[in-house]
Formats: structure tokens, sequence, C-alpha cells
């Protein structure tokens, strides 16, 4: 089965700027897609290719079989929520709403209809009258996503939809957006330099790094299994641990060694803060199953409401985090205690890049 | 109050009155029996408006004013605007220099503008005079306003409104006319006003490049070397009133909206 969008080799570079290195993508129906990345690795490009805004300069763009490459953004069978909107400001919620639907000289009574149904979609039912200027940051996101929405477009494509919104309301939006995914069955790619954000919202995250995708698989996968540095710094906190593999051992530099099957070479051993024991009392040990220990000195203590993160470093030097889910009873741990801190060996990814 | 607060607003105060009486004395005189500017007035008529209404050539001139601000508001706003959104779409820098380039004749004194179009219309093309040299002329002069009001509208302009439109079905040109032209309306009646109200005004680059015609301005200079007589006041009334109604209108147009 061939995939609903397929990017074969597609690139785009700006003068001597590659925003877009050559890049294979295929996006199968129904699928929730976050492209991930810092700013300036080429999503919004890779985005706004996909939409025809931006002309590749390699490459081909296929939409169900068909080739999309050279189309006109008008002529593509996709919508795009735009960051910042684009809201039309002369125009009430509803005309903004029906505006595609008004140029596709759909009937006057149907359009009606559709332009309802997707404003209550949104939840902004009772809406349709007012001026863009009457409505807010989160209101004005919906309107833009309610305009995309009514064309009924076979991808729908958003640019950091969720940047402008406050916490609270990027929260709320969040759960919206699963909502709609799911009542429209459409095929969503969306673009974010929130990794929290890629995490809650796709069943798959493509991470860009410098115009290409280095890794791409569920939330899961990129999370417990990331492929190289940059990214395991990128997705959530991670602690990270030198050492050099040799003969199928890997020695860090703190002391610790473990079996571990691969080419000789530097490596990083990287372990999750909320995979790290830690005791401070001497009196106590780590289960059994923390294969391995270390003693560290604790630098300090942040308390974060349902977790607390210990601050901790090693003999030699190296900066650790452990987050454990207390209320913060451990009060003895002040800055400078001794701490026993572990993990198990099955929780840790050895990168080599 | 404080004694700072109060020189501060007698200062303005008389700023404010030095500048309005020459206007306020203007106005005053139309409505002076007497044919003597002189103070203090002994009586009040309508005379010196039919008289200027009466003088031949007024109607002409009248006439000449208002094809030539026409002409110029028009031109000036079409190209004036293409070129606003033209700019608007290159780099910072390159759109910095050019915009530089294309306000540069507010810079240039007018009446050296006037000699250098009456020469360059004289000596290097060979036209005929008229009022086309006339709106062509100022067309150098009000054209940069434009620009610059427009510009400074699209600063501001939200670039993923159009992508927007394009992106649910509209053509190029259906996205200038029925999103970009009605989100930068104001600004571009604004500039338009503007470049009326300075060409109505303007008296020495039309005095240059005329020819045999007559505009209200130069009509006045006309009556001005014949003696002074009050219906002149009249007729500056008229211009004055003409285009500060533009310019009044103008910003009030530009400034709603912001
Ligand atoms: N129109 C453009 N002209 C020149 N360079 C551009 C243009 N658009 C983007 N770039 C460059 O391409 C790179 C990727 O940009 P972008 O796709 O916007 O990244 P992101 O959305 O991930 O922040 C950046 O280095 C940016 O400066
Ligand atoms: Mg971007």
């Amino acid at each position: 089965m061939t995939a609903h969008v397929e990017l074969r080799q597609i690139s785009k570079q700006y003068g001597a700027v590659r925003a877009v290195l050559p890049t294979d993508l295929d996006i199968q129906k129904g699928e929730f897609l976050a492209i991930l990345g810092p700013s300036g690795c080429g999503k919004t490009t890779l985005l706004r290719m996909i939409g025809g805004f931006v002309m590749p300069s390699g490459g081909t763009i296929t939409l169900e079989g068909q080739d999309v490459t050279r189309l006109k953004p008008e002529a593509r069978p996709t919508n795009m929520v735009f960051q910042g909107y684009g809201l039309f400001p002369h125009m009430t919620v509803a005309q903004n709403v029906g505006y595609g639907l008004r140029l596709a000289r759909v009937p006057d009574e149907e359009r009606k209809r559709r332009v309802q149904e997707a404003l209550s979609l949104v939840h902004l039912g009772d809406f349709g009258p007012r001026s863009i200027d009457q409505m807010s940051g989160g209101q004005r996101q919906r309107v833009a996503l309610a305009r995309a929405l009514v064309m009924q477009p076979k991808v729908l494509l958003l640019d950091e939809p969720l940047a402008a919104l406050d916490l609270k309301l990027r929260k709320a939006m969040q759960e919206e957006f699963r909502r709609i995914h799911s009542a429209t069955g459409g095929t969503f790619i969306f673009v974010t330099h929130d990794q929290e954000e890629a995490m809650s919202l796709a069943n798959r995250i493509c991470v860009m790094e410098g115009g290409r995708i280095v890794q791409s698989g569920s939330p899961q996968d990129i999370y417990l299994r990331p492929q190289s540095r940059f990214i395991s710094r990128f997705i959530g906190e991670a602690n990270f641990f030198r050492g050099q593999r040799k003969d199928g051992k890997v020695t860090l530099e703190n002391g610790l060694s473990f079996a571990d099957a691969g080419k000789d070479a530097e490596i990083d051993c990287v372990v999750r803060p909320e995979n790290m024991g830690i005791r401070l009392n001497e009196s106590e040990t780590l289960p059994a199953d923390f294969d391995l220990q270390i003693v560290s000195t604790v630098e300090e203590v942040v308390f974060l409401g349902p977790y607390t993160h210990y601050k901790l470093a090693t003999q030699n030097g190296e900066r650790i985090i452990v987050e454990v889910r207390d209320q913060g009873q451990n009060r003895c741990a002040h800055p400078g205690a001794k701490a026993l801190i572990g993990w198990r060996s099955r929780d840790h990814t050895v990168l080599t890049e | 109050m404080g004694l700072d607060r109060m020189i501060w607003t007698g200062f303005a105060t008389l700023t404010v009155l030095f500048m309005m009486s020459p206007l306020a004395v203007l106005v005053l005189f139309c409505f002076s029996e007497s044919p003597l500017l002189s103070f203090p007035i002994q009586g009040w008529t309508l005379h010196w408006f039919f008289a200027a209404f009466d003088r031949p050539g007024f109607f002409t001139a009248f006439q000449n004013s208002l094809i030539v601000t026409a002409c110029v508001g028009a031109v000036s706003t079409v190209i004036g605007t293409l070129a606003a959104l033209s700019l608007s779409r290159m780099n910072r820098r390159a759109a910095g220099s050019l915009m530089a380039l294309l306000t540069l004749p507010l810079m240039a004194p007018p009446l050296l503008l006037g000699i250098a179009l009456l020469t360059f219309y004289t000596s290097w093309v060979d036209v005929p005079l008229g009022l086309h040299t006339v709106i062509a002329s100022h067309l150098v002069f009000t054209q940069p306003f434009v620009i610059l009001v427009v510009s400074a509208r699209m600063l501001s302009f939200d670039f993923a409104t159009i992508d927007s439109a394009r992106d649910l079905g509209a053509s190029p040109l259906q996205a200038f006319f029925q999103i970009t032209l009605p989100i930068v309306s104001p600004s571009i009646l604004g500039g338009a006003l503007i470049a009326m109200a300075l060409s109505l005004d303007d008296f020495l680059v039309t005095f240059f490049t005329i020819g045999g015609n007559n505009t209200l301005p130069t009509f006045m200079w006309g009556m001005l070397r014949r003696g002074v007589d009050p219906s002149i006041n009249v007729v500056a009334v008229l211009i004055m009133a003409l285009s500060l109604g533009a310019t009044v209108l103008g910003f009030r147009i530009t400034r709603y909206r912001g």
C-alpha cells in the first residue's frame, strides 16, 4: 500500500542556506504526525513545501498517488493553519470560515450549514457574527482551525499551532486537537519546537536537526530509545555518563562498568532522571535490581509539586538529576550531603553519536 | 500648576496663536468691506466672493486645479501603492535603500524641482507645457508620500492572511482584491488624500511647468501682480479649505484602525 503523503528526496535551499536537506517521509492516512525540532531546523520550510508555499529545490511530493510538487497552494487538497493564524480582520468569524467555501462556489445554504458545523466543532457555535478583534487568542486559534477544517482537507497542516497561547490554554487546546483529530479522522501534520506538545498530541514524531529528519517513531520510541545525544538532550531531561566501550564492556569515567555489545568507541550512557533512584540515609539501600550504583554529593533539592528534583555531582564532576515521586519529605537532603544513586542497566541507552 | 508647566503652556499657546493668526486674518479679510487690508474692520460683506468668482479665468483655474488634483491623486495612489507593496516583499536592506531613493525628491527644494522639470520638458524631451506636464511633475513629490504611508502600514501587515487566502483557494489576484486591498485601504486612501492636498496647493512646481494655463495657486499669483485686493483672500481661503479638508480627512482615515 502506498502512503497517503509521500516525500521523496525533498529539499530546499535558500541561496547558501540549506534549509531542508534531501528528505524522505511517508505519512499514512489518519496519522497525527509531529515534526519536532529546535528553531531554525527547517520544520516550517518542510511544512510549507507540503502546503505549496515553498517550491522545493529538488524531490517530489505525492498526495494519494498524485504528484503535487508543482501545484499552487490553491490547487492542493491540503489546508494549513499558519503561525499567527492569518485571520482576515475585515471579515466576521463566519465570513472567515466561509471564505474558502465561497471561493469554491458552494451554494449559500450548504455553506452556512458547513460553517456552522465547523464552528460548533471548535466550540464557537455562537460566535459567527463576531468580528475578529473581539476574539481572544485561544478563540482566534480555533477560528483558524475551523476555517481550515471546513474545507475537509485531505491533509491538515499546522505550523506551531499553540505557540502563541499561554500554558493553561495550550493544555486545553491540546485536548481539543486530540478530540478534533479523532472526530474528523483526518491526517494532521503539525510542526512544533515543544517536545511535550509533540509527545502528548502525535502518534508519530519526526525529530529534525539541521535540515534533516534524524529520528522518526512513536513518542515512546523517541523518548525511550533516542538515537543520538542531540535527541536525548532535546526530548525531556537526561543524564549523560561518558565512557569507553572496549571488547563488549563499557567503562564509565566515574568507574562503573557493565557489559554492552558493540564496536569499540567513545560512548555516552544516557539515563532519564525518573529512572534513577536515590538513597539519602546510609542505612538504606537501593532495590537489588539497581545494578549500577555510585555515591554522589547533593548540590540542590528542587521541589516541583508532584516530584522533587535532586541535583547531584559525582566525584569526577558529572552533573546528575534524579527525579523522585515524593513531596520533598527527605528534608535531610541538604546540600553537601552524601547520597547513593543508581539505575537499572536495562533503563539506560548507550549512544555512540 | 507649577511655574514650569505655566511657562510651557504659555509658550505653546503663543506658538499656536502665532501660527494660526495669518489664517484667521486671511479669513476675516474675505468679509471686510474695505478694499484696504487693514484693521479695524469697518463693515462686513460678501462682495469679494462675487468679485473673485467673476474674474475672467477664475473658473478655468478652478477647473484645472480639480483636474490636476484628481489625476495626481489617482495616479500617485496606484503607482505608490504598488511600489509600497513590492517594497514590503523585499528584504529589509534592499527595501530601505530603494525607499531612500524613491523618497529623494522630497529633499529637493520645490523651486529647484520646478526649474529642473521645466528644463527637462523643454530641452530634453521637448513636450509642450500644459496640465499633463503639471500632473507628471506633481507625481514626483506626491508619490513618495503615498509610498511612505502605505509602506508604514505594510510593516505591521500580517502576510499569513495572504497565504491563508491562497490556501483556501484564492488566486493571487483574488487574494489581492479580497484580502490585501480591503485590509490596507484606509492607509491607501489616507495617502491619496495627502497627495491631493499637496498637489492642490502647490505653486512653485506648477508655475514652472504649466505654460500658459492656470491653476488656483498660479491664478492667485497673477492677481497679486495686478495689485492686492481682498478677492485674493477668497481664492486663498478656498485653496486652504480644500487642502485642509483633504488632509484632515486623510489623517482621520489613516489613524482609524491604526
Ligand atoms: N524565505 C527565506 N529566505 C531565506 N532563508 C530562509 C527563508 N525561510 C527560511 N529560511 C532559513 O531556512 C532555515 C530554516 O527555517 P525554518 O524552516 O523557518 O525553520 P523552523 O521553522 O524550524 O524554525 C533557517 O536558517 C532560515 O533562516
Ligand atoms: Mg517555524
